[in-house]
């Protein structure tokens, strides 16, 4: 399949005067594992409320499967398929992760609105329900609130709800955000199960966790697209080098 | 290490989860039993008793919207006075089957909520409540100034239900009221019980914590808020029915601001977000109400106060939480 699942075209976000994203185009496919990164500030996470609609663009148009999704709001945008996770873990507290992931499930399959259905008792729920406790590895914490859940437990539980709406884009917003070091190959070996089909686009810090995850990078400066490529053009580029992984190397040296 | 630590408040929330279980299957069970009881120890106060099941169904609805859903009101009397009204006057004019009466208090209320609430439910926080506090009064003032209809600040009497199903006339002593008002209750418990378990029960609390998260998932919080909504105002139209048909008058404070204000007072008295805390807090306020008033005419407010103080102070989550919570303790030092 070559049609591109996600289109941004010359997408701008003004704040008064403030440019904070200024025409960025690019395109996920199906099957795309992609990184967008860039120094703090460069606007990747307003390019992200862009997108999944949490702010309305000054000017571009975001097209979903080829369908011009611009003027959608949020839910509308979910209920097409275009997914997001949250930077700060952003769960309902009291609420076990098993009632999660149902609460995900009914609202994809639209069944959110029946008022004397049984939650127990939905046909094929608790499979679906046990088949993704599984698949990231959350069983034995399925009863418990996620207000006591373990961080990284509660990234995977993100992971996890955004797989229930079966996603055709995901969005994965510093997927490791959080995560103590030793703990992320736990997020990636989850992150390398997600289905083949899927576009992804990770933002992320952790760049051992870019290189390993993306096959193409794109790099965001100053709200604009300064270039993208494999992981080895990205850390060849010297204007890379200059905005982001240059910093950094001053930092060490 | 990280196992014990992981584990040990795992056992915990599932024993208090299961204990939660055990109390919400206890409940109908718990107050059926108590409820006849009380019928036949106390014959001279059926009256008080009726108004008390009919008010813990009002409060219910509270319990459904608040606890539930997470809209902070102080209207909900609004939908109680407008069941209240739409069955006395259906009584006085058109029918005097008492569960025709009740049916048509829920539409009314139901109604009532489902346009109101669309019009006010985007709004959050302190300026819900503001405009939650602007309905009732809109509610009051309409009945007060139709009077030809309503008895305005008179209030309506002259209704005189059918007997129930046919068979059991409203006698004198109250006994008949009181049975049917237990019974609807309990019939409403069961009602708001297998709602509170349902797919949109879910999509609620998941509302009430994080609208946006909700939205992330594809949902419209304002859609769930208002159904909810429109489904608490059937409970308080129910009620306010149940109120008219049992006491034969409504008048204009079933639509006040402080008949709502009471009702989150009971409901926070007995545990917001558990069904049978509104029932709880009901009969304990209403119990404590009957026995200060009459003992102290003049100085029973102030004892209220003081007594709502103690539990704001002692058990934050009312009445049902602290027991819970003595419950916990105890079993522990035992263990």
């Amino acid at each position: 399949m070559t049609t591109a699942l996600l289109e941004v075209e010359g997408l701008s976000k003004n704040f008064g005067g403030l440019q904070v994203s200024s025409d960025i185009t690019l395109d996920l496919k199906a099957g795309d594992r992609c990184a967008l990164i860039g120094p703090n500030g460069a606007g990747k996470t307003t390019f992200v409320n862009l997108v999944t609609g949490v702010l309305a663009p000054t000017a571009g148009t975001i097209r979903l499967e080829g369908q011009d999704v611009t003027t959608l709001s949020a839910e509308a945008r979910v209920r097409r398929g275009l997914i997001r996770s949250f930077q700060v873990a952003r769960l309902f507290r009291s609420m076990t992760v098993r009632e999660h992931l149902e609460l995900a499930v009914l609202e994809r399959e639209r069944k959110t609105f029946r008022l004397f259905a049984s939650v127990r008792r939905m046909p094929g729920l608790a499979d679906e329900v046990a088949g993704l406790l599984d698949a990231m590895g959350l069983g034995a914490a399925a009863e418990t609130p996620v207000g006591t859940l373990a961080y990284g437990q509660q990234r995977l539980l993100e992971i996890a709800l955004a797989l229930a709406l079966k996603p055709k884009v995901l969005i994965l917003d510093e997927p490791a955000a959080g995560v103590p070091h030793s703990e992320s190959h736990r997020i990636l070996d989850a992150l390398d199960r997600l289905p083949a089909d899927l576009a992804v686009l990770m933002i992320e810090h952790d760049m051992d966790l870019v290189f390993r995850f993306a096959r193409r990078i794109i790099v965001l400066a100053q709200g604009r697209l300064l270039c993208s490529g494999t992981a080895q053009e990205i850390a060849a580029d010297p204007r890379v080098r200059d905005v982001y992984l240059g910093s950094r190397a001053h930092v060490h040296q | 290490m990280s196992a014990v630590a992981t584990n040990r408040p795992r056992r915990e929330t599932a024993g208090r989860r299961l204990r939660r279980a055990a109390l919400d299957g206890a409940a109908v069970p718990v107050m059926a039993v108590l409820g006849l009881a009380a019928f036949w120890l106390f014959p001279d106060d059926l009256g008080l008793m009726t108004r008390i099941a009919a008010t813990a169904l009002y409060v219910l609805s509270l319990d459904l919207v608040l606890g539930f859903g997470g809209i902070a009101t102080l209207g909900q009397a609004a939908m109680f006075g407008t069941g209240a009204y739409a069955a006395g006057i259906a009584a006085v004019n058109l029918v005097n089957e008492p569960i025709t009466l009740l049916a048509i208090g829920g539409v009314a209320g139901g109604l009532i909520a489902l346009v109101t609430g669309a019009l006010i439910l985007h709004a959050r926080g302190l300026t819900l409540l503001m405009l939650t506090i602007a309905v009732v009064q809109i509610v009051q003032e309409v009945a007060n100034k139709a009077r030809d209809w309503t008895g305005g600040s008179d209030g309506l009497s002259g209704i005189d239900p059918a007997p129930v199903l046919g068979l059991f006339r409203f006698d004198l002593y109250g006994r008949t009221s009181y049975l049917f008002a237990l019974a609807v209750l309990i019939v409403g418990y069961l009602v708001a019980r297998r709602i509170v378990r349902s797919p949109f029960g879910l999509a609620c609390r998941g509302v009430k914590e994080d609208p946006l998260r909700v939205a992330a998932l594809g949902g419209s919080p304002k859609r769930y808020l208002v159904t909810l909504y429109a489904v608490a105002g059937v409970f308080a139209g129910v009620a306010g029915a149940l109120t008219a048909v049992t006491s034969g008058i409504v008048g204009l404070d079933s639509a006040s601001f402080s008949w709502s204000a009471e009702a989150l007072v009971m409901l926070v008295l007995g545990g917001t977000g558990r069904l049978y805390g509104a029932v709880i807090g009901t009969v304990a306020f209403m119990t404590i109400h009957h026995i200060l008033a009459s003992s102290d005419p003049f100085h029973w407010m102030l004892f209220i106060g003081l007594f709502l103080m103690a539990i704001v102070l002692f058990a934050p989550g009312g009445i049902t939480s602290g027991i819970e919570r003595v419950v916990h303790r105890l079993k522990r030092g035992r263990a």
